[in-house]
Order: C-alpha cells, then structure tokens, then sequence
C-alpha cells in the first residue's frame, strides 16, 4: 500500500506530498504505517500519538479526506469504510496526481492551523473549554451525591468525548467561521447543564448560546457521523439551540 | 543543527516554586493541592489528557460500604503485595481512599451506579470484597477529565509539549530542570524550589505492553542520573489479558463480571492454580497460570488462551464493558458478545519506581516522587487491580502537602547552575543531532525492548537475565554511535524518541539488574531457578544506584505493621 502524505516542514500550509511505500500486513492501523515510515524511511516525519488504543485523542487526522483516529483505522479497512460527511473543500480538494484506488492519502486535521507536518495546533480548540468554564464547581461534602443508573445515562454519550477535535475537524461552519466553539465544547456544556448533580446547570446553557457558540451551528450533523466515539454532539447541539 | 537566535539564547530563565513534571492524574493533584498556596507549573511532553491515566480501565478501590473496612482493604493490598509493600505507606493509601472517591465524585466525576444512586463497585482480582469503583469501562478517562478540569478551573500553568532533559541539582538540593520545547526545539532552564516526578511508569522497556507508546519512564531514568536511586526495579507487572496482536489492555473488570479464561481445549484453568479466587486471582499468579497453560501446550497458536466473555450477555457486555467491546471490535475483528477474545499476558505496570518515602520525599532535599513513576511501595512484588488509580489520587494530595511544608523553609535555587545545566544540554542534543552515519534508533529500541520481553519476562532464570545484561550493553554502547538522520528543530519526534531509549536503556538495565540479583520469587518476580519466595534474604527492597562501572544493586528493610508475613495462597 502506498501513503501519500501532507508535508509541512515550516507549517501554516501543506507545501507538498511524499508518497511512500508500506510494508502492511493484518490489523496493521495508519499509525502503524506512519511510525514504519517514521522509523525505516523518513525520520523526519512529524506527527502526534500516545495510546495507540483509541483513548487518548492524540492521534486525529484526515485519512483518504475524513477525519478519523489514526490509530483506530485499518490500514486493509480504509477503502471499504465511509463516514459520508457532507463535503466542504479540506474534503473535497484533493491533490494533483492522488490515486485514489492504491493510495492512502493522509493529511493534518482540517480547521486548524498547521505547525508542521500532521501536527496541528490546538490552542484554540482547547482554549475554548476554558472560555466556556467548562467544569464543575466543587462542593464541599464528605459524601458522595446520588446520582441514579437513569440521571447517568442522560450524560454517558458525552462524558465519553475524549478531546481529539475530530468533531471540529470535521465541521463546515469551523472551516468558514474561526469564532466557533465547535462541536466537543458545546457537548461539553451539555453534559453539565444535564448533570443531575450540577448546582448551577443555567451557566452551561448561557455560556453554549452566546453568538459564537449554538447560534452558528447549521446542524449539518458531520460531527455526529465522525466521532470515533458515539458522542454525537450534534444532537446536544441541536437542544442547546432550542 | 541546532542554531539558536539570539532571543533563544537570552531568554529568561522560567521560575516557579514548584514544577511538576507529567500531567496525568498524579501530577494534576499535586499541583491542584499547590494551586492555591504557590506559584506552581507542569511541564508535560503530552497535553494532559493524552497521559496514560486516561487508559485505565476497570476502576479504583475503596472501602466505601459499611460491611467493607479501610483494614480490610490494607490487608487485601499487603497479602496482594507478596509482603514487600511497605505497610505504613498502605495504611494511608487505603485509609485516604473513600475521601479520594468521593473528591472526585464532587469534582463530577460519572461514576457508575447502583440502583439506589450509589456509586457502584464490583469485584477485582485479590481482593475479599467488591470495593471497586468504576465508570463503565472507562474509569481512568472519567477521572483524568474531572481533574483536568479542576486543574483549568484553578488556573493551573502547563508547558505543553515540554520534553524534561534532565533534573538539576546544586550540591545537595534540586534547584530545577531543563527542557526541550519540542515545538521550537530549543532548550530551556526551569528553576524551582522544588521538583515533583509525575511521569508514569516504563512499561515501554518491553515490546509487548500495554502502555502508551509515551510510557517510557523518562522521570525515573533523570532522577538515577543525578543520584537518586530506584526501588524494586525488578517487580513489573504483566496483566494476564491482553489483546493478542495490539498488546491493548482487556481489563480485569471482564473477569469481575464474570469473565472465564479457556485454554485450546475450551477447558477453564484457573481451578488448578488458584482453587478459591479462580478467575479473581491476582495478576501475577493468573498471568502465569496462562504462561504455563501456553507453555504446556494447551494455548492457540501456541501463543493465547480465550477470555470468554460470551455467556454474560448483550445487555451486560453493552453496560459494563463497552470499551472492551469497541477495543476487540475496532482493533481484532472480534465482537465479545458473539465470540471469545484472544488474550496473552503482556507487560503492564511498573511497581517499582523513584525511591521515596510514603510523603514523596526523595534522598535528594526538594525532588518528590509521586504515582507510577514513584515507588513508596504500596504496590510490593504485585499491584492489585484498582490500585494504581487509586495511588495516584491519594497521594498526589499527600504529597503535595509535603511539597507545601517543603517551600516553607526552601531557599532560592541558584539560576546560575540551571544555566549552565541547560548550555550542557544544547550541546549534547547537537552532538546527538549533528551525526549523519551511524546505529539505527529503531534497530536499537527493537533490539532492548525484544529482549526483555524474551529474557526478563513472566518467568525468569540467570541465564536469560545475563542474556539480556548482554543485549542491554550492546545496545549502550551503539546508542554512542547513534545517527538520527534528521536535523529538524521543530517537532523533532526522532530526537523525542533517541532520548527516551536513552532513558530505557538505563531503566532495563536497573530491571535486569534487579531480577539477576533477586534470587527468590516473589509476586511478579519469578525465578525458575529459584521458585520460592525467601523472606530471610530477600524481605527487603532493592535499590539500584548508578555507577560509573554500570548500575549496583543494595538493599534495605521493608516497613512491616499490623500483617504478619505469611505464605500467600488463594
């Protein structure tokens, strides 16, 4: 199998692609064949990784033009799967001479910038959990809250997010509108305005609807289609704005 | 190479009370409980959620219900420990527990629950009560998240991406650390009145683990170079199911709800090494029940056994363990709910760790140790399942108490040492960046991390552990000749990763080291050539020193308490 690759040595724009050549075999994943290029062919490639197991959000990138976990996706399995995102140009621009049938094509994460490589920044995605205080306020107590298996269930979805962006990756109105908050925030300020246990669930609510939060959302649903982890924000998203 | 401009050259030495190197759950307590009192940092080479807390998976332990008791729990962890934990330091571990649960649960931590709203708990290898507490299958996500959070809402100050160089110290204190900013590739001084090491455990010594591939013990190796020694390097952990093929953790929670293990013959085993706890044994005696099943003949391939989780159900599969089902779905082909998984034991935790007291306190004034990367020991020869969540919560606050106190008397460290510190680390990282021919960074990990897997593994004897001393120097002496082949600055991941083998190399060599000289078996530590446990000789934690002529192992007394040392059977 081939891998073309987006190279970025100084960032800020993919200046060109290197094609290289991957020895695959059985339950082989991309991040596989990114570290065999990393380690056997070109030391200099750069990207990010950590758990290799789909836990850790590392590891978000566009493969074969959708973002997806490079550490989750079969390498013999990429050609056979499709997330069916509704286009916008990171996934609908491919470059001169990709051969879509014997080439992988992988790219950094859409909507972000690039500082080298598949390294993406993610100051912004991450600052916006902050500007939305996107915690808990403690209580002081020497008891655990109840909470019932019901109460919980409202929240699991979310609580399983685990901040890999692919989410806002993936959004159309993230690519045209760099003051959106995207989808994982808002899902976040979901998951605590519905918390059972949260004391002062109207702060998520207000802080989700201000106007670079919920009101931009079209409601395209790519987030939902894309999460590698059944979060579907989109449809917290779609509560939040009614 | 490595060229610098001249504002890089200039740039102000950072300053903090407190740095805190590796933001996973150990590292965000302490500088949570610094947060309010001092001017504190963490200096992490990932972004804190990619820290390898967020990977476990069944849960942490605590005596929350009123039929279960913090002794019982202690006595649980000691027996679990072959007796080589230090006692006082469990006592607070188990003692501290329902007040870290319930910490964390008032952060918003999604812990299961009972029908009544409790939080619910369910039972884990060793232990004599189901006093383990659990998110679903995806405890240590829901805990990392929570006290992540907690760490923004305070505030809390990160270098991201911040690769820690070395520790630094000024005659007998730490004054500070220097550090590669991998986004930039210039190297920075940090000083600090005092230092804690968060980084986690090594398990990426072994080929076969379960670890993250950043699991490389990188605090624990700087801490053995500026002579602070390591404990109880030979006890590590294999966890007796990991997925075949991607070494990913299947946890122990599949067996606390009812999992069975089936040898070739579709026969359950556990019956004959473990007669009472089965299945809920603990790791190290279930990891070689399956060695010896494979060994002997009755595993697949001649590889793996099958975790059997099939007669539990959709419902309780889809309940209790839907990351395990996306695991075996996503990256074996396999779905639990309709066919067995294949698992084989594979390298896990690491027991031992920095050696420092039950407060974290180093032998070096200043420098405190804390979770994985720390061992104070709780753990002894063998760590409980739903412990190691547990450590790193309890006494993240613990000692971060102690760093407290510590700052009250501590003088300022000295900018100067950390300066020249850092001058000196340019020009090895130059050295090592600079050469064009030479040793393969991938043929050198390869050949150490293939090599402790095949020499210093489940089962151990003198012969493979001189053989893989032998591998261990061979790749010592090629690591000199290194050539990377990449003289980037910027996101340089081959520099990353040239100086995490570093790190390893003098971790396996403490680990090797460790097991040649232990000449018992003990917990995980399992000698062939020396199949019982010899409490007269070997009651004692080993301590691996860094000399010039290579690592040199002594020993010293374990605290005993309330437990009296017994044969350990169940």
């Amino acid at each position: 199998m081939l891998f073309r690759v987006a190279r970025s040595r100084e960032g800020g724009k993919i200046t060109h692609y290197d094609l290289y050549k991957i020895q695959e075999k059985k339950g082989m994943t991309i991040l596989d064949g990114l570290f065999q290029i990393q380690d056997r062919m070109d030391p200099s490639l750069a990207f990010r990784y950590s758990c290799r197991g789909a836990v850790c959000g590392s590891c978000a990138m566009l493969i074969d033009k959708e973002p997806r976990l490079a550490c989750r996706t079969q390498i013999l399995a990429v050609k056979d799967e499709a997330l069916k995102l509704k286009p916008f140009p990171p996934l609908t621009d491919a470059p001169p001479g990709w051969d879509k049938k014997t080439e992988i094509l992988i790219e950094p994460l859409p909507n972000l910038p690039i500082l080298k490589d598949l390294v993406v920044d993610m100051t912004k995605f991450y600052k916006s959990l902050e500007d939305l205080k996107l915690w808990m306020e403690p209580l002081e107590s020497k008891h655990p809250r109840l909470q019932s298996p019901d109460e919980r269930e409202v929240i699991r979805r979310y609580v399983n997010c685990i901040m890999c962006a692919i989410c806002y990756g993936s959004c159309p109105v993230n690519f045209e509108n760099e003051e959106y908050v995207g989808p994982a925030a808002l899902a976040k300020a979901f998951r605590f305005e519905q918390d059972s246990r949260t004391t002062d669930p109207e702060r998520y609510g207000e802080a989700a609807r201000k106007s670079n939060g919920a009101p931009l959302c079209d409601l395209v649903m790519n987030c939902v289609k894309a999460c590698p982890k059944g979060v579907a924000p989109g449809g917290a998203i779609r509560k939040l704005k009614q | 190479m490595y060229i610098y401009s001249e504002e890089e050259k200039n740039r102000v030495i950072y300053d903090h009370d407190a740095l805190i190197i590796g933001a996973g759950l150990s590292g965000l307590r302490v500088a949570i409980e610094l947060a309010q009192k001092h001017d504190v940092a963490i200096l992490t080479k990932v972004q804190a959620l990619r820290s390898h807390s967020v990977a476990a998976q069944g849960g942490i332990n605590a005596a929350l219900r009123e039929d279960d008791s913090w002794e019982m729990h202690a006595f649980d962890t000691v027996k679990g420990s072959d007796y080589l934990a230090d006692q006082d330091a469990v006592e607070i571990l188990t003692q501290e527990a329902p007040r870290a649960v319930i910490e964390n649960e008032l952060w918003g931590t999604a812990f299961s629950r009972t029908p009544t709203g409790n939080i619910a708990q369910r039972p884990f290898g060793g232990a004599g009560y189901p006093r383990t507490c659990y998110a679903a299958d995806r405890t240590g996500h829901n805990l990392l998240h929570t006290t992540f959070e907690q760490a923004m809402r305070l505030g809390i100050k990160f270098y991201d991406e911040f690769f820690a160089t070395s520790l630094v110290r000024d005659d007998n204190r730490i004054v500070g650390v220097t550090a590669l900013e991998i986004s930039s590739g210039a190297v920075h001084g940090f000083t600090a009145k005092a230092v804690v090491v968060a980084t986690g455990g090594f398990g990426r010594v072994y080929a076969r683990s379960t670890n993250a591939l950043i699991n490389t013990g990188d605090g624990c190796a700087l801490a053995l170079r500026v002579g602070v020694p390591l404990k109880d390097m030979e006890f590590v952990q294999f966890h007796p199911t990991t997925l075949y093929g991607s070494s990913i953790l299947i946890t122990e929670g599949a067996r606390g709800e009812g999992g069975h293990l089936l040898n070739a013959k579709g026969k359950r085993f556990m019956g004959k090494y473990a007669p009472d706890k089965m299945e809920l044994a603990p790791r190290d005696i279930v990891a070689r029940a399956i060695r010896t099943e494979v060994l002997e003949g009755r595993g697949f391939e001649g590889r793996y056994v099958h975790l059997d989780l099939t007669h539990l159900g959709k419902d309780r599969i889809m309940e209790r363990l839907p990351g395990i089902r996306e695991i075996c779905v996503h990256f074996a082909g396999i779905d639990p709910i309709d066919e067995p998984i294949p698992v084989l034991p594979g390298q896990h935790y690491s027991m031992g760790g920095i050696d420092c007291d039950k407060y974290g306190n180093t032998t070096l004034p200043g420098l405190f140790a804390v979770g994985e990367a720390a061992c104070m020991s709780v753990h002894g020869a063998n760590r409980l399942g739903g412990n190691s969540l547990l450590e790193t919560l309890v006494f993240g606050r613990v000692v971060g108490q102690k760093v407290i106190e510590y700052l009250g008397s501590a003088k300022s460290p000295s900018k100067q040492v950390v300066d020249d510190e850092a001058y000196r680390i340019r020009e090895k990282l130059q050295t090592m960046t600079i050469k064009e021919q030479g040793e393969s960074l991938h043929e050198l990990r390869t050949k150490l991390t293939e090599a402790m897997d095949d020499y210093v593994g489940v089962f151990r004897n003198a012969n493979d552990i001189k053989k893989a001393l032998k591998v261990i120097r061979e790749v010592r002496i090629g690591f000199e000749n290194l050539a990377l082949g990449e003289m980037d600055q910027r996101f340089n991941y081959s520099l990353i990763r040239a100086l995490e083998l570093e790190n390893m190399i003098d971790l396996a060599e403490s680990i090797a080291q460790g097991a040649l000289m232990r000449k018992e078996s003990r917990g995980a530590h399992w000698r062939v050539d020396y199949p019982n446990r010899n409490d007269e000789k070997f009651l004692k934690h080993s301590l691996a020193t860094l000399t010039p002529e290579g690592i040199k192992i002594s020993y010293k007394d374990v605290n005993l308490g309330r437990f009296e040392v017994k044969e350990r059977m169940y």
